[in-house]
Parts: C-alpha cells; sequence; structure tokens
C-alpha cells in the first residue's frame, strides 16, 4: 500500500539554523525497503494540530546513499500553522504518521555516469537540493555539481557549515556560490563579500557562463518559490538548455500559470477506480475530484492539494478534466491523460478516472 | 635449397598476430573505419579549441565527420555533418560565432541544438514538411583529461567508463592549467599503415636500441607497462644522469604537479589511435589518423607550464648548453648530429628514427620473403596485445 501512513518515531530534533528545525526519524528494520528514496522526493506527514488532522509535504535532505537516518527540515513560516508548531512543540520521541517518500522530482543517480549537475536553491528549497548534491557527490565518483543559492541574509542559510565540509572535501568536484539577497551589512563575524542579489535571469546566465561544465552530459534541478522557478527555467531555455534536462519542485505558494478558463460541467457524473475498487459520484460545479473523493471518505492519496506534488496523479479513461494549476506533469503526461484530482474539474458530462 | 625452403616456413606472413593484409589492403582499411572507428571514442582536440557559443570545429570519425559547436548554455553539442536535405556536408573545419548551421547547396538552417528552423521558399516548395520533426543525426561528445572526445553513437557510453582504470596510471598534470604555445603544432605524414605507428610507439624493446642516443634520458629496463582494457599504460623513470641533473637539462620549465614521487615519463596509447606523452616538463598528444592503408597523418600537439618568453629562453639555452657534456650528443651511429643529411638517422631525433623504421617496415611488407621469425617475450607483448585487440574488434 504506497499510500499507507506509517508511525515514525522522532530520533532527534536540530536547529540547522534558528528558524528552521531539522526532524531525525527513526525507521524500523521491517521498514527499511518501503522508506528507501530517490534523493529529491519528499515525505508527507499527518499531523493532529488543535484536534485537526493536517498534513504536508517535506522535501528528505537526508542522503539514500549514505548510511544515515530519513531527515527533514521545516523553516517556520510567518502564522504557518505546522511549520511552528514543528519549532515550538516537536520533540525527540514523539510518534508522526509519515507515508512512505515519493515524488517526481528526484535524481536518478548512476556511479557510471559522468555529468555536470546544475542545482538551483532559494531558502528552504535547499533541502532536496542538498540530498542530490550529496548523492552525486558520493554515488556517481565522476559527476560534479555546481549549486547556485539564494538566501535573504548570511543567518538564513540552512546548512551552510555542512556545504562547507562538503565543499573542503571535494574542491575538485563541487562549486558553490551564495548569493544573499539582504546581506547584512555587518554580521556577528564578519563582512559579506559574496555575491549579492536574487537568483534573477541575469544571476543565471552569469552562473552558466562562468561554470562551463567538464562532463557534457548535464541535468538541471530547481527548487524554490514558483516566481524563481519560472524565471529559470525560462532563462535557461533561452541558453537553448532542452526542456527535458530541467526538473522543477516548487516550494510555497506564488503560481503565476493559473487557468481560470476552465468551464467545468455542474453535476457531473464521475466514476473513479481506485485501488481496484469503483466508485459513482456526482460531481458539483467548481469541486475537484479530489474534494467530492475526500467528501466521500474513499482515501484518495493527496498531499499538497495546490497541484505542486503529484500524489493526487490519475489517468483519465472516459471523458476529459482540466486543471487549474499544474506544476507536476509535463505536456506529454498531460497529452496522456494524467490529471491532479486536487486541481482537476470534470468538462464533460461523464468522468472516468483511474487511480493507482 | 632445403635450408631456404625452411626458412620461409618458419617466416611466418603475419605481424604476428594479424595478417600481412591487415597493414596492406584497401578492403581490411574500410572494414577497420566502419567496426574501430565507427564505434569508439575518438580524439578532436583540445577543451580550448572551442572557446565561445557558437564557435565550432568538423572532425572526422572513421568514414563519418562530426561537428562539435558550443551552445550558449556552454555545453558541447555533436552532430553528424550532414544535411537532412540532400546530404551535403554542412560546415567546414572550424568556425566562430555562429548561430546557426546552415547548409551550403540550399540553405537549409538548424538552431545550434541541430533542429531545422528554415527552409528557402518553404510555402511553395515544401508545403507539406513539418520543420520541428527534423533534427540533425545527433553524436556524442565529452571532455576528458582536458581534451574533446566524440563518438558518433548518440547513446554512446559515457568516456569514463570508456577509459575506466586508465586515469590512474597517467601522469598528475592538470591539463587545464598547461598553456600551448603559438605555432606549436607538428603535422606529419608518415607512410605506414596506422597500426605499425601504433605498435612502434608501444614497442617497448626498440627504445634501448633504436633511440640509444636519442632517449637516454630514460631508464627504458625500469620501464613499467601494461593495458587496462584495450589502453596501453606506461611509465619509466628518468635515468639516473638525467634525474640528478634535472634542473639544468629539462628543456621547458618543470610542470607543477610533476613531484619528485612521478619523476619520468607517463606514455600510453588510448584505443584505437592516440598516444600521449606526460613528461617533467612537457605535456603532448599524439594522433595518428589514417588516411589509407599505406598512410598516416600524426598531428603532435604540447602544452607547457605558463612561462614568460624570458623563462623559456633561459632553460632552452640551459638545457642546450648542458646536454652535451652530461647526456652525449652522438648519433646511434657514434657521428656528429647532421641535420642537412638525407639519412634521417643522422639528424639524432627520436621521432625521426621512428618515421624512418616504420617507413621501412611498410616498404618490407611487399617483399615476398617479408616474414616476422619471433617476437620478443616483455619487450614485444604489448605489440602482439594490440594486434589481439584489433582481431578482436574485427572479429566483433
Amino acid at each position: 500500500m504506497p499510500n499507507q501512513f506509517h508511525k515514525l518515531k522522532v530520533l532527534a530534533i536540530d536547529n540547522p539554523i534558528k528558524e528552521a528545525t531539522t526532524i531525525t526519524f527513526d525507521v524500523s528494520p521491517n521498514l527499511y525497503e518501503s522508506f528507501n528514496y530517490f534523493p529529491g522526493q519528499h515525505l508527507i506527514i499527518k499531523f493532529f494540530i488543535n484536534g485537526e488532522e493536517v498534513r504536508r509535504s517535506y522535501s528528505l535532505n537526508s542522503c539514500p546513499f549514505k548510511e544515515e537516518p530519513l531527515q527533514v527540515t521545516v523553516k517556520r513560516v510567518n502564522n504557518g500553522l505546522v511549520s511552528n508548531y514543528v519549532g515550538d512543540h516537536l520533540k525527540a520521541g514523539d510518534e508522526l504518521e509519515v507515508m512512505v517518500p515519493q515524488g517526481r522530482f528526484y535524481a536518478d543517480v548512476q556511479e557510471e555516469a559522468y555529468k555536470t549537475y546544475f542545482l538551483f536553491a532559494a531558502g528552504s528549497g535547499i533541502t532536496p537540493i542538498i540530498s542530490i548534491l550529496k548523492s552525486v557527490l558520493i554515488a556517481s565518483p565522476n559527476s560534479a555539481v555546481n549549486l547556485f543559492y539564494g538566501n535573504a541574509n548570511q543567518d538564513t542559510i540552512i546548512f551552510k557549515s555542512e556545504l562547507e565540509d562538503l565543499q573542503q572535501q571535494y574542491p575538485q568536484r563541487l562549486h558553490i556560490v551564495h548569493t544573499l539577497s539582504e546581506p547584512k551589512v555587518w554580521s556577528t563575524w564578519e563582512q559579506w563579500k559574496g555575491r549579492k542579489g536574487r537568483i534573477d535571469a541575469e544571476a543565471v546566465e552569469w552562473f552558466i557562463t562562468n561554470h562551463p561544465p567538464i562532463a557534457q552530459s548535464t541535468e538541471y534541478y530547481i527548487c524554490g518559490p514558483g516566481a524563481m522557478n519560472i524565471s529559470i527555467r525560462k532563462t535557461l531555455q533561452g541558453l537553448q538548455v532542452p526542456k527535458e534536462l530541467i526538473h522543477i519542485e516548487q516550494f510555497g505558494g506564488n503560481v503565476e500559470e493559473l487557468n481560470t478558463n476552465i468551464e467545468a460541467v455542474d453535476n457531473a457524473q464521475l466514476t473513479a477506480i481506485l485501488n481496484g475498487q469503483t466508485h459513482q459520484f456526482k460531481v458539483p460545479k467548481g469541486k475537484t475530484i479530489l474534494q467530492v473523493l475526500k467528501a466521500a471518505n474513499v482515501n484518495p492519496p493527496y498531499s499538497c492539494e495546490s497541484g505542486v506534488c503529484a500524489t493526487c496523479v490519475a489517468k483519465v479513461t472516459k471523458g476529459k478534466a482540466e486543471m487549474k494549476v499544474c506544476m507536476a506533469l509535463e505536456d506529454k503526461e498531460i497529452a496522456k491523460g494524467m490529471v491532479l484530482t486536487c486541481q482537476a474539474l470534470p468538462v464533460t458530462a461523464e468522468l472516468e478516472v483511474k487511480i493507482s | 635449397m632445403h635450408l631456404s625452403i625452411a626458412l620461409i616456413m618458419s617466416n611466418q606472413r603475419s605481424m604476428p598476430v594479424l595478417p600481412v593484409e591487415a597493414y596492406t589492403s584497401q578492403e581490411w582499411f574500410d572494414k577497420e573505419q566502419k567496426i574501430i572507428f565507427g564505434n569508439s571514442w575518438q580524439f578532436a582536440g583540445l577543451a580550448e579549441d572551442i572557446q565561445d557559443p557558437g564557435d565550432y570545429i568538423a572532425v572526422q570519425c572513421g568514414h563519418q565527420n562530426i561537428v562539435i559547436v558550443k551552445g550558449r548554455d556552454q555545453r558541447l553539442r555533436a552532430f553528424h555533418n550532414l544535411c537532412r536535405h540532400r546530404g551535403t556536408q554542412l560546415l567546414r573545419a572550424v568556425g566562430k560565432k555562429q548561430k546557426a548551421l546552415t547548409c551550403p547547396y540550399h540553405d537549409w538552417t538548424y538552431d545550434l541544438n541541430g533542429q531545422l528552423v528554415s527552409v528557402p521558399e518553404k510555402d511553395k516548395e515544401f508545403p507539406d514538411l513539418e520543420l520541428d520533426k527534423i533534427c540533425l543525426h545527433k553524436a556524442s561528445v565529452d571532455i576528458w583529461r582536458g581534451m574533446l572526445w566524440v563518438h558518433p553513437n548518440p547513446e554512446a557510453d559515457p568516456i569514463t567508463k570508456w577509459f575506466d582504470g586508465v586515469w590512474e596510471h597517467l601522469g598528475p598534470h592538470n591539463v587545464n592549467r598547461l598553456i600551448e604555445y603559438p605555432d606549436s603544432i607538428l603535422e606529419k605524414i608518415i607512410n605506414a599503415n596506422w597500426k605499425i605507428v601504433a605498435e612502434n610507439f608501444m614497442d617497448v624493446y626498440h627504445l634501448a636500441h633504436l633511440h640509444s642516443n636519442t632517449l637516454n634520458m630514460y631508464d627504458h629496463a625500469k620501464a613499467e607497462f601494461g593495458f587496462i582494457g584495450d589502453h596501453y599504460v606506461f611509465w619509466e623513470p628518468h635515468a639516473k644522469d638525467y634525474g640528478e641533473n634535472l634542473d639544468k637539462l629539462m628543456p621547458f620549465k618543470r610542470i607543477a604537479e610533476m613531484t619528485d614521487e612521478y619523476l619520468g615519463a607517463f606514455v600510453p596509447w588510448l584505443f584505437p589511435n592516440f598516444g600521449l606523452s606526460e613528461t617533467e616538463s612537457s605535456w603532448s598528444t599524439f594522433h595518428a589518423i589514417p588516411l589509407a592503408p599505406d598512410k598516416t597523418k600524426v598531428i603532435i600537439r604540447s602544452k607547457l607550464e605558463p612561462m614568460t618568453d624570458w623563462e623559456f629562453t633561459k632553460q632552452q639555452w640551459k638545457s642546450g648548453m648542458s646536454w652535451h657534456g652530461i647526456m652525449g650528443g652522438e648519433t646511434k651511429y657514434g657521428k656528429k648530429p647532421d641535420y642537412d643529411s638525407e639519412d634521417p638517422m643522422d639528424w639524432n631525433d627520436f621521432m625521426e628514427e621512428d618515421v624512418y623504421v616504420c617507413e621501412q617496415q611498410q616498404k618490407s611488407l611487399q617483399n615476398p620473403l617479408f616474414g616476422v621469425t619471433a617476437t620478443a617475450k616483455h619487450g614485444e607483448s604489448t605489440v602482439r596485445n594490440f594486434q589481439k585487440i584489433i582481431q578482436r574488434w574485427m572479429a566483433s
């Protein structure tokens, strides 16, 4: 059962920076195999806060090629329900319900490959990126990594010292450029002499031009807020990086590609095949497929409910559905009938979907 | 009478593993081009040969010509140099700052990803042609040890797999840091089959004999050599006199990475047709390009430690002044070098000595009495191994 939750014990709680909390999980040996993962993937965690169930997905920052426990890192969001709960209340020994690692944003790191990885991260977007970075350095000994990492100031750089250690350990294969949008003029220890500004189009072009790849097989991984992701992708495509080499994970809000022109059908007849069982529902106008399935308590898979994580993916086998937001599927997959149920509205009177 | 028959009988017309035809026949040559050169990673130049986006070079890989071009993303792409329209060669040898690749014949134009982007008079002449479905045939390109390599197959195994285990047997030279001096490229046509050139490069037995007075900087008896897959690796230390007077004798500034523990020469032959010579003061590539069964073009390029003109002149002068007294300056036959002589053996240049014996061996292949009686157990095992590798490829 891939969508099943497992109880995992919190082994340790740490603060890599003041505003972020790293949760280390204890996975019992009988679950090792299920909790195997690709670098870049995330965990979906169930929390019970003030009597309510809420779910969040957090990217694993640990490295599957090292014998190290699973770790996610959560940065506080102003008024954020879960991030502040984690920061204020979660402690070692607590138990959390966790779904096995998943997500389509990952690197398939091969030992024999000879590749150059270009990684772009902003803020807490570093979590899946550092997992990919460590995995390449450890498991693909001929490959190299160029990381461009943006933060607000010196004090918000998550994993700063871990990255410094890796830099020392792999001076030939790892190149890191930090950029700060609002560097503190005098931090406690030194003046910032590095790059300033955000990772915008000009910065990306500068980074690519100044870090020409040695291995000519390249991959590009981007993780940060939507606007940054879109700007980096557009810049890379402008430099003629083939689309299939660019991988994006969305963190946080501000989605630009909202489809507001969907002509949804009222009271569409929905047939949902879920875990081998067939269910029939009516979909009121404006409701997503997932909203209907959740209301019916048939236990559909889902996580982010914002068109990002692809946990809720389904295949349309009859009729047609359109999505409000889709950050997780490629055009090819949409053409094959894949939809994110959390974003999909029926546009035909009858709709059949298969959820695996 | 009986004696001469016996001699001919034991005198096998093989090299000794490959038949003589492997070195003389056009048919064998064409098959080699297809099977070996069409299926292996080939040296294409130094990484700095392609500097900026839009720069390109064209190289021959067996029967196929391949273009390498740098994109705006700083990544190299390789395409078969063949317009998809009617197969005309797209680009000539080298070029700078191209925005697109245009065929000279009918101006069909491709972008730097090889995608067809424009066809003259398309609406009238090709109303149904879908441009976005037409792309140049792709090939593989990569950078390894500061050099460009191409493979005709776009799905070729990574270059690091092709050279698996070889790097550890090469010199510590940081090739990217070294500098190629202007006008230092040497090109020479050798009238011999490319495998004779390769075998000469790997023949350890001849070093102390043919080159007794030209490669006496090295202690050949202490050479360490062998094969890693299909690639040959070799290292030998300096001879005592040379090593003890290195500062005086070495022709150029010492290469920084060549610390004492490495001193000597790394001289590998990377399959099929590429040698390196990595010494204390120079780093050279030796590319043997087959032109015909009995003709090979050799291109030698050298990189040196960065130095000023004055440092260069000073070291050359010091080396030249000291050489004769310590290393001796006579030819193999005890003569003073004579650069005007018609006999290359009088020039006291190890490269010319090699060219001479390669060409002489090729000529002898026409002689009905030609044969190989025996090859050296150790010093020529490398020649036999190389021929076995060729034999295996040709049987595949």
